[in-house]
């Protein structure tokens, strides 16, 4: 029965069949196209490679940044995922969202130190109570404008950085997302009133802060804060020029890049918009830490100096420490009130007995 | 239950102020007793009085450089404020369902922004200038400070709640434009209802005399 079944031709087709099929099995690999490539780091016994890497691969784009295509018509809409965005969080956290508080921190108690240290910078022979004009209601409230926009972006913007890390922890995250809410919604509507202010403090102080002679001189013996000698300046000093302009370039530079992040419906791309948001914080940093020293100067750090954005008028023995040129066309100009008119200019008539020094300022 | 405070007995008592607060002073005003004039007409008291209530708008060419500032700040708070008030979408919807019954077209979303940044600006400065004039300074009251301060909270907060993801910030809103009206009637806010009416008298005092001012 046995012997009848091998020499039959059923028995050969079987044969065959089974003998092609082994040389399938053996040979499959190798013919079913090329594998993932081999890392020679990887041990090759444990091979499992997903084969979903290479489509997430492709998706992500990280290897290839080739934009694909899409019936969506817009700016990006070809790009799945963008990888700079990540780069770009990862940079967000690292560095300002890391460092801001520190250097804040470290320019106030630099500030302070100064004060204990060197005090307030006086006046030689003090305030004399004789009063000349330095600027006008338009500017003042122009200044005080810009600072109180400045201020309010300042605060919500930093609320908006740092927020998440300084106040969660403090407030929870229910009250912080509600603080952070309004922020956002009081930030993007006060840009574009600091980015007005801005341009009117350009128009109007331009002229007057212009580099000339002798502001170098100014510079290179500190402004007088250091040491006691003499430093002559113009209308504005060397330091007050450099705040300006400092003010103005950063100030429009954050206020561009504002634009751009909140618009982004006027076709910037994703990476225009994470190049702005990294100008936008780093400007900001830069201008709110100087701006302390401003508001320290402008107040406790010198003696009588707040008075010109108040009333006005600055006392003409302030006016020769720090501004000696300008006090000397004051004088030839014979612009210098007495303390009596300067009182009754600002409704506080004063007896004459009364006009001691620096009656008039307080 | 802060909430129902708010929006329930805190929302019709600051409406009851405000309603009779407005009408009572206005009646006062029109039933003032003043002197007669007997003195002969030299001129139309009631086109005195259409004149005035117009020409008031601009200002006189003398001064008019002096008040720059005040005039351009002026024009934009009020104007801003005006649009916030009648035209701002939630203002519309809020008056069309609590109060009036009807609605009109609210103004879209990037003209109410544009709007609350002129009333910010306009009002700021005003503020400031009321500060940092020496004669500004002196003829201004508390109530004066009181006002522009008020105001701009409701306008703050009203713009801060604008996100609509959280409730706390409209209340907050609520609670300042209840603050608001009940302040309203007892304050120089009431300019806004007897501005027209003061010109008027003014424009007929000068028409009758023949002033040309």
């Amino acid at each position: 029965m046995l012997d009848s079944f091998r020499s039959s031709i059923l028995y050969d087709v079987l044969k065959l069949t089974s003998t092609l099929l082994l040389v399938f099995m053996l040979t499959a690999p190798a013919t079913a196209g090329p594998g993932p490539p081999k890392r020679p780091d990887f041990p090759q016994g444990v091979s499992t490679t997903n084969p979903g890497n290479d489509l997430w691969r492709e998706v992500r784009q990280r290897d290839l940044p080739v934009t694909g295509t899409s019936q969506v018509k817009g700016v990006d809409s070809g790009v799945l995922i963008n990888v700079e965005g990540d780069r770009w969080a990862r940079f967000r956290i690292d560095n300002p969202v890391r460092h801001a508080p520190t250097l804040l921190v470290a320019v106030v108690l630099v500030l302070l130190a100064f004060y204990v240290l060197r005090g307030k910078v006086g006046i030689e022979g003090g305030l004399s109570g004789r009063m000349v004009f330095r600027f006008t209601d338009y500017e003042r409230s122009l200044h005080w404008c810009l600072a109180i926009v400045f201020l309010f972006l300042a605060i919500t913007g930093l609320i908006l950085l740092l927020g998440r890390t300084l106040m969660i922890p403090l407030f929870g995250h229910h009250l912080f997302s509600l603080i952070a809410s309004a922020s956002k919604e009081g930030h993007n509507l006060f840009g574009p009133i600091f980015l007005v202010s801005l341009l009117l403090m350009l128009v109007s102080f331009a002229r007057r802060n212009i580099y000339e002679k002798g502001d170098l001189t100014w510079l290179l013996k500190g402004g007088g804060i250091v040491g006691k000698g003499h430093v002559s300046g113009g209308f504005f000093n060397m330091g007050e020029k450099s705040w300006y302009w400092l003010v103005i370039l950063v100030g429009l530079a954050i206020s561009i890049s504002g634009l751009i992040l909140v618009f982004p419906n006027f076709g910037q791309g994703r990476v225009i918009m994470m190049v702005s948001n990294v100008v936008h914080v780093f400007g900001a940093i830069v201008l709110i830490a100087v701006s302390i020293g401003h508001m320290y100067l402008g107040s406790i750090g010198t003696e009588g100096s707040s008075e010109g954005m108040k009333s006005g008028y600055v006392d003409i023995n302030w006016a020769e420490a720090h501004h000696d040129r300008w006090a000397k066309t004051c004088h030839e100009n014979d612009e210098i009130l007495s303390a009596e008119e300067f009182a009754r200019l600002q409704g506080n008539p004063i007896d004459s007995g009364d006009a001691t020094t620096g009656a008039a300022n307080d | 239950m802060i909430e129902y405070l708010i929006k329930g007995p805190l929302w019709y008592f600051s409406l009851a102020v405000f309603c009779i607060g407005v009408l009572w002073q206005m009646a006062r005003i029109v039933f003032a007793k003043g002197k007669t004039d007997l003195s002969v007409a030299r001129g139309s008291a009631s086109s005195g009085a259409i004149r005035n209530v117009f020409s008031r708008f601009v200002p006189h060419r003398e001064i008019a450089a002096q008040i720059r500032l005040q005039v351009v700040a002026g024009y934009m708070f009020h104007l801003g404020l005006f649009a916030l008030l009648f035209f701002a979408a939630p203002h519309v919807h809020f008056l069309e369902k609590h109060l009036l019954g009807f609605g009109w077209t609210p103004m879209p979303h990037w003209a109410f922004i544009v709007a609350a940044q002129f009333a910010f600006f306009g009002l700021i400065l005003l503020w400031l200038r009321r500060m940092l004039n020496s004669v500004s300074r002196l003829i201004s009251t508390t109530d004066d400070h009181i006002t522009a301060i008020l105001t701009f909270v409701v306008m703050l907060t009203g713009c801060l709640a604008l996100g609509k993801g959280f409730h706390a910030l409209n209340l907050l809103h609520f609670f300042t434009v209840e603050l608001l009206m009940v302040y309203f009637p007892f304050s120089c806010l009431m300019h806004a209802f007897t501005f027209i009416p003061s010109r008027a008298f003014t424009g007929a005092w000068f028409g009758r005399r023949g002033i040309d001012a």
